[in-house]
């Protein structure tokens, strides 16, 4: 598509994040398996910081949420708070089935389920956990511009798994 | 061994649970777990405290009180450790523990969550639980401030650390209470992962209890699921093969070797020695790779079944990952030099968090935070499980308890595992069959067992109950890290702010902090809380 036809949100969308998507982590409830492949995915084998991508302190300087676990009663709140203070335009990346449905924590007595339902979801990576190469493709998309800020969610289909 | 079937259980009467507490104290001086089963038919609440020795016996002591009675004396007074255990208790099955020091306090549960609902009792049904999910909705982040009343003095800051902090991965609260830039006093509040496995764990078969429970933590997800199999199999009375013995003891080790790694790495970040972290984390790829090799996943393996493994590996493997272990030790080796010779690093965590041996066996620490002090329990040599017992390792202690101690222990306990996976390789026997005919096993007869292992934080314990159905009746997990957590608290007490994130690290769990604070009032001897724009405002106004 030629940058005359895109809209003028989404062209400055790209122009944005193109320089470097710094990331806040959240750990929403999660077993820490998926957060140790995120972190595996910063450090030299994966290497996303080539793209310029930097875990940073505070929400205030992300671009990019990357929420891993079911999310807990207890959370819940920390999650809004987190996701107000981030400035526009934003992406969440749910990581791992846990974050995009509930996965196998669904039912549980502190568990709210999946991220979608405290937060709009840019991008759901699932799997238990997903491979760090996987998890590396979603942040090359928002890296690369290919994914719209208002994204689709984790839709019916992934939600199943 | 590793587990045991609870045949002998010494009855005592509720009210006199403390003085048999304390002679018990006195030959095992180790409490394990408090376990609460609730008995819907007798319409009672069981209660087991095990004990343990350091050279692995265990006593287990039951007490029943009455469903509509629910109080007895707390031990805390002679075990520190039962405090944390008893509160998981009360909040669970609301039991009221007389002189605990947490009573009246929400530890585990979510603040939001109504009082009188006990969600472990087993006449909770799921559909009510539900509705309290749905009636816990969002509203303003609130803090918790426990026991603050007895900090009003001017000079004291109460600081809440957590729940979040970028880098790191669990969510942990703690409260600081500062006297000038000194700790004076820690007040620990858990349960943001608190997910209810208990619970669930009791709706679905063994079977997918398996995978649940290896869904606890991603870091030792393989002996989560191995002490649920070896207490299930003791139930079943089923034994596997030598060579799923083997293989499970190489798994679990290869996970020590990735989560010591992960740790010494991570430890590096906190002390500001980023490119430590990166190096590390590179070379522990090679065992991920291991890993994933022998079992066809990464993190959570799935690799383990009722009575043996869920695949046979091939020779060929075998050879490749003997191979990959000795190209790890040989940059492991090296590189552990490289860093432990940097001396703005062992000054950093040298003499930070001091305790000592009799400090650790009262507040129940476990794992490397007990060896660190000398004391050398594990329970791959006191109570061996899987192939332990056919092989030949060293139970690795520290010279006294500190950061830097403790660091030294898991560094040489890397060692150690290669090279009980070097033994492994060597002595396991190759033409045998390690999968089991069927992973289902259908009913499970009436019984109660334990199991214990050694996970790379420390001791993990098991209670499972089955009452001749599908479903187990009772699932009860102790994690090393909830009987660390009190010595982490007590380990920060002295020291500088600056020296928490060192401290709390040295144990494994995190934490963070956000832009709020707290004020104590010294006139009102109250507690309120002020948000960022609140704060700015007052800024302004003074000015």
């Amino acid at each position: 598509m030629a940058d005359g036809q895109r809209s003028e949100h989404e062209s400055f969308d790209r122009r944005l994040v193109r320089k470097s998507p710094w990331i806040f982590h959240f750990n929403s409830g999660g077993c820490n398996g998926c957060d140790i492949e995120f972190v595996a995915a910063l450090t030299p084998l994966y290497d996303v910081e080539r793209l310029g991508a930097k875990l940073v302190a505070s929400p205030k300087h992300a671009d990019v949420l990357v929420v891993t676990g079911p999310v807990t009663l207890q959370v819940a709140k920390s999650l809004k708070l987190i996701y107000d203070q981030m400035p526009e335009p934003k992406y969440v990346v749910a990581i791992g089935t846990c974050a995009c449905s509930g996965g196998i924590f669904s039912g549980g007595y502190t568990v709210l389920g999946g991220v979608e339902k405290v937060i709009p979801v840019t991008i759901c990576v699932p799997g238990c956990p997903p491979n760090p190469k996987e998890i590396f493709r979603a942040l090359e998309a928002i890296y690369k511009g290919e994914i719209k800020v208002a994204g689709g969610g984790c839709g019916e289909e992934q939600n199943r798994g | 061994m590793g587990r045991s079937r609870i045949e002998d259980k010494a009855y005592t009467e509720p009210h006199s649970i403390v003085e048999v507490a304390s002679k018990t104290l006195s030959s095992y001086p180790h409490l394990v777990s408090v376990t609460a089963v609730h008995d819907e038919k007798e319409k009672s609440i069981e209660l087991i405290y095990t004990f343990s020795d350091f050279r692995g016996a265990l006593k287990n002591i039951s007490t029943r009180i009455p469903e509509d009675k629910k109080t007895l004396p707390s031990i805390a007074s002679v075990a520190p450790a039962a405090s944390i255990y008893e509160q998981e208790v009360s909040e669970l099955f609301g039991v009221a523990f007389d002189g605990n020091p947490f009573t009246g306090k929400r530890v585990l549960l979510p603040d939001c969550f109504p009082n009188d609902v006990h969600p472990l009792l087993r006449n909770v049904k799921q559909e009510d639980l539900e509705k309290v999910v749905a009636g816990c909705m969002l509203g303003e982040p609130q803090i918790y401030v426990t026991g603050s009343s007895r900090y009003s003095a001017e000079s004291v800051i109460l600081l809440p650390f957590g729940p979040y902090h970028p880098a790191l991965k669990e969510p942990e609260r703690f409260i600081l209470v500062l006297e000038g830039e000194t700790i004076v006093d820690v007040i620990p509040k858990i349960g943001h992962v608190h997910r209810g496995i208990e619970k669930i764990a009791e709706g679905r078969t063994f079977l997918q209890d398996l995978f649940l429970v290896e869904r606890i933590c991603g870091i030792c997800s393989f002996i989560h699921s191995w002490t649920f199999t070896l207490a299930v199999e003791e139930l079943l009375n089923v034994k596997p093969s030598k060579k799923a013995e083997y293989l499970r003891t190489m798994i679990a080790e290869l996970e020590r070797i990735h989560s010591h790694v992960l740790w010494i790495g991570l430890l590096g970040y906190w002390t500001g020695f980023e490119s430590m972290f990166m190096w590390i984390w590179r070379l522990r790829e090679k065992i991920m790779s291991l890993l994933d090799l022998l079992t066809g996943n990464r993190v959570h393996k799935s690799f383990i079944a009722f009575g043996g493994v869920r695949r046979d590996v091939t020779d060929e493997k075998l050879n490749t990952v003997a191979k990959t272990i000795a190209e790890f030790e040989k940059d492991y080796k090296k590189l552990i030099d490289e860093i432990m010779s940097y001396e703005p690093l062992v000054e950093r965590i040298k003499g930070i968090g001091m305790y000592n041996a009799e400090h650790a066996i009262r507040l129940g620490a476990v794992g490397p935070m007990i060896r660190a002090t000398g004391i050398p329990y594990d329970i791959r040599k006191v109570e061996p499980y899987g192939a332990y017992d056919e092989i030949d390792f060293n139970v690795v202690t520290g010279k006294g308890g500190d950061v830097f101690n403790v660091t030294m222990v898991r560094i040489k306990e890397v060692l150690e595992s290669i090279n009980i996976i070097r033994q492994c390789i060597e002595k396991m026997p190759r033409n045998e069959n390690p999968v089991p005919k069927t992973l289902v096993i259908g009913v499970v007869k009436e019984g109660e067992a334990v199991a214990r292992t050694e996970a790379p934080r420390g001791e993990l314990f098991y209670y499972v109950k089955a009452a001749n159905s599908r479903n187990p009746h009772r699932v009860k997990i102790r994690t090393p890290t909830l009987a660390n957590i009190l010595l982490a608290a007590d380990m920060l007490k002295g020291y500088t702010l600056s020296d928490v994130p060192v401290i709390i690290t040295s144990i494994d769990p995190c934490f963070s902090c956000m832009d709020r604070a707290l004020v104590v009032d010294k006139n009102h001897n109250s507690v309120f809380f002020v948000d960022f724009n609140k704060l700015r405002k007052e800024n302004k106004r003074i000015r």
